[in-house]
């Protein structure tokens, strides 16, 4: 049976100056999944991402992006998938609508459908009274709900998302996952990274594991958890997977 | 081939840390500077503190001091507002600290000896009573000592003053961008109108023929004037200083305790502010909002929706920011200071080489000056979106609409200005031939047609992640960008000026102007075509390090 693949890579490499980032990783993301992309702090989660969004070149290897090679036609790529990069990737000065209209406007789309889905858009976030509000003025969680809302607007095919739920309240939270759900029921992938592993757990249907830049585990989240034996959460299997148990420190008896 | 090693990552590390080196180079300049500097204070200091001790109360080198002190108070107060936001003390952080607010305050109160203000003081504080001493002086050198603490207290104090009256009205982020914008007008407007009214009246004394022309202030201005000027800092220690060798122990004794008086009201009212800080110390600010026609669906004719979409974000970032509101306002402040120059004195006037002789010198002059102040956007015009920057680079927008978005928003900063000041021009002085008027703005064309893909080479080489909520150095572009953009705005406007020197003096026929600008324009839009190419290459091979100039990879 021939699966259709949203990301691709082989031996995806990318190195800054002597320190290899990331490490020859295979990365398999199926179309219509939801792909939990993990690893602990500095393991090459947001490099990797950054060489799949084109913000990056890798230093080795190949990807495949919906079925183009990103670097050959990076715009054609762009064109067809939404990113929430870790810094979050909005300016300061333009207003929430701004905002949406200039992502409207370098994906040509047309002002009315532009109108229309960044009206949804603003009141799915409950950013509607806050529309007109420059973006320097959000707080944190605001301005990750706009960079979601400016990842959908142009009703992409692929998602990106960087720590999607970090410093979201629990509402919002459970409104971004209901949203994530809805994208991959009608079609669309994330790939997503999160250091919330319940979350992942719960919404994913791929996981991928990355530790000192070298993919360490891949496949089905149950298939993954079926292997490591049964009754094991994400959670143990992680820690299983990237070493943690070894890292246990020694009893602070001066606490 | 220069090109092509630039897309090697290799290459592009060396040139960033080269790019690093140039910007690190300012303050080791600066420090190096400074040290012979201090020591040849110190020298004079001391030979000042000799002079008095030997009766000379009226010597050059302490008069010398005298004037350099005079500008100390006033550089404690108002040099805090030019450091970047990040320089200051943080008191939130503090306040996490198990320290009492004393000693906060104290150390908050100390980070002002680090500032040049404060650094220049010491040797004058420590060597004039060193030269006294020498002098045999020894009781006026304690004295003199005692007077130089005291006034270092003084400084040290004003700067914790000014430093956390700032901090309290920055903290509301509305008041702090006005009044950073304040600063930014004010400050040249007012440091030129001295300087420039001093030259009329020079100017106009030499045309009578008289000797000299003196301004007389009224009799209680005058008075009140010199009270102030009494107990003025630097002069209550300058004063008790003069005193103390002469023997007049009472005179000192009074200076002394007044600058005592002062240091202690300045620490309280230093502390006092210091602790509603420490109070609440959280930003406020109500949220801006932006009026919501003006968001949907404008389109500059000509270009692509992306690239008018990356014009318009860049214009807004200049209607927007303290710094990019003071690009757009301040060529209009200095030229009404200009304008009623000008029209104060009969003729014209001369600013350094610039001869500014009727409308057309005072219009291309001005209208220049319009197009050099948008520098600090223009030569890093990617890296001031900051986060923007990326989601640009996220975005489906070819480099060349990317570039051309840049390009337009960019005239579109700097023309408003650079034309109000042009029809201002016309309207106050309306004499001139038509032709030559009419060449100011084919100057201006020409002008930013060549300088606008250097300026995006520069911006592509040589980001720098900007503040320009600041007035300070925060908000410059990287100092190589800034120091090559001035120059190629030179080399591009002195082409201009080649051309109407051809025509107005060799040629002697000025209805000629226009015609020869406007194939320069011609000319000047064929090599930026070249240059944008140029361009081009170079911000591709750039695309990784502005990305990555957000996490500092």
């Amino acid at each position: 049976m021939h699966l259709e693949l949203a990301v691709q890579t082989t031996g995806l490499t990318r190195d800054f100056g002597s320190f290899r980032a990331v490490d020859g990783i295979d990365l398999v993301v199926p179309a219509g999944s939801l792909y939990g992309f993990l690893g602990p702090n500095g393991a090459g989660k947001s490099t990797t991402i950054k060489c799949l969004t084109g913000l990056l070149r890798p230093t080795a290897g190949s990807m495949m992006i919906l079925g183009t090679n990103p670097i050959a036609d990076p715009v054609s790529v762009k064109r067809r998938i939404g990113v929430v990069p870790e810094d979050l990737a909005l300016f300061d000065r333009l207003t929430a609508q701004e905002t949406l209209t200039f992502v409207a406007q370098v994906h040509g789309i047309d002002r009315a459908t532009a109108q229309h889905r960044a009206s949804d858009l603003l009141n799915l976030m409950e950013l509607k009274s806050a529309g007109t509000t420059l973006v320097t003025d959000f707080s944190h969680g605001m301005r990750k709900k706009l960079s979601l809302a400016a990842a959908l607007l142009p009703a992409p095919k692929l998602l990106f998302l960087d720590e999607p739920f970090e410093g979201i309240d629990a509402v919002a939270s459970r409104q971004i996952k209901d949203l994530l759900l809805s994208f991959v029921s009608h079609g669309g992938t994330i790939f997503l990274t999160s250091h919330i592993l319940e979350i992942v757990e719960r919404l994913s249907t791929h996981i991928g594991v990355i530790a000192g830049g070298r993919m360490v585990a891949q496949g089905p989240i149950a298939d993954l958890r079926a292997g490591a034996g049964s009754g094991k959460s994400l959670e143990e299997l992680f820690i299983g997977l990237v070493g943690g148990d070894a890292r246990t420190p020694a009893a602070l008896d001066w606490i | 081939m220069l090109l092509n090693s630039l897309e090697n990552t290799g290459a592009r590390d060396r040139l960033e840390r080269f790019s690093l080196a140039i910007e690190r180079l300012g303050p080791i300049m600066a420090a190096v500077f400074l040290i012979p500097s201090m020591l040849g204070l110190a020298i004079v200091a001391s030979a000042a503190g000799y002079s008095l001790g030997r009766g000379d109360q009226h010597s050059l080198l302490f008069e010398a001091l005298r004037y350099l002190l005079l500008f100390i108070p006033i550089a404690s107060i108002v040099g805090p507002l030019f450091l970047p936001a990040a320089d200051r003390t943080n008191p939130v952080r503090l306040l996490l600290l198990p320290i009492p607010r004393r000693t906060l305050y104290a150390a908050q109160a100390a980070t002002a000896l680090g500032d040049v203000w404060t650094v220049i003081v010491l040797p004058i504080a420590l060597f004039v009573p060193f030269g006294l001493a020498l002098a045999g002086a020894l009781d006026s050198a304690v004295v003199v000592l005692a007077g130089g603490a005291v006034f270092l207290a003084v400084v040290i104090g004003l700067s914790a003053l000014a430093t956390s009256v700032l901090h309290l009205i920055a903290r509301d982020r509305r008041r702090g961008e006005l009044l950073a914008l304040l600063f930014i007008l004010i400050i040249p407007a007012v440091s030129m109108l001295p300087g420039l009214l001093h030259g009329r009246h020079s100017r106009g004394a030499q045309r009578r023929g008289s000797a000299t022309e003196e301004v007389h202030l009224p009799v209680w201005v005058a008075a009140a004037a010199e009270r102030a000027f009494a107990v003025y800092p630097s002069e209550l220690y300058v004063r008790s200083a003069r005193a103390m060798p002469a023997r007049e122990v009472q005179t000192a004794a009074t200076r002394l305790g007044l600058l005592a008086i002062i240091a202690v009201a300045v620490h309280a009212a230093g502390m006092f502010v210091f602790g509603r800080i420490l109070d609440s110390p959280g930003a406020t600010g109500a949220r801006r909002s932006v009026t919501a026609r003006k968001a949907w669906g404008m389109t500059i004719p000509g270009l692509t929706p992306g690239a008018s979409a990356v014009a318009l974000a860049q214009l807004r970032l200049a209607l927007r920011t303290p710094r990019g509101r003071s690009i757009l306002l301040s060529p209009l402040v200095m030229m009404a200071v200009f304008a009623v120059v000008v029209l104060r004195r009969s003729g014209g006037f001369d600013l350094g080489p610039v001869s500014l002789n009727g409308g057309l010198g005072f219009a291309s002059f001005t209208s220049f000056i319009c197009l050099v102040a948008t520098l600090p956007i223009v030569v890093n015009q990617f890296a001031v979106d900051k986060a923007g920057m990326t989601l640009a680079l996220l975005s489906p927008l070819s480099d060349e609409e990317y570039l051309t978005g840049k390009e337009v928003g960019n005239a579109l900063i700097a023309f408003p200005p650079a034309l109000i000041s042009l029809v201002a021009a016309i309207g106050i002085f309306r004499s001139g031939s038509p032709a030559l008027w009419a060449a100011v703005p084919l100057a201006l064309i020409a002008t930013y047609l060549l300088i606008s893909a250097p300026a995006a080479m520069l911006s592509a080489l040589f980001p720098r992640l900007v503040d320009l909520n600041s007035i300070g150095r925060s908000s410059n572009a990287h100092g190589l960008a800034g120091l090559l953009g001035m120059l190629a705005f030179v080399v591009a406007g002195g082409s201009n000026l080649i051309i109407v020197l051809a025509a107005t003096k060799w040629l002697e026929r000025p209805g000629l102007v226009p015609i020869l600008l406007l194939g320069w324009c011609a000319i000047a839009f064929f090599i930026s075509r070249v240059l944008f190419a140029v361009a081009r290459r170079i911000f591709a091979s750039r695309r990784e390090n502005l990305a990555l100039l957000l996490s500092d990879k």
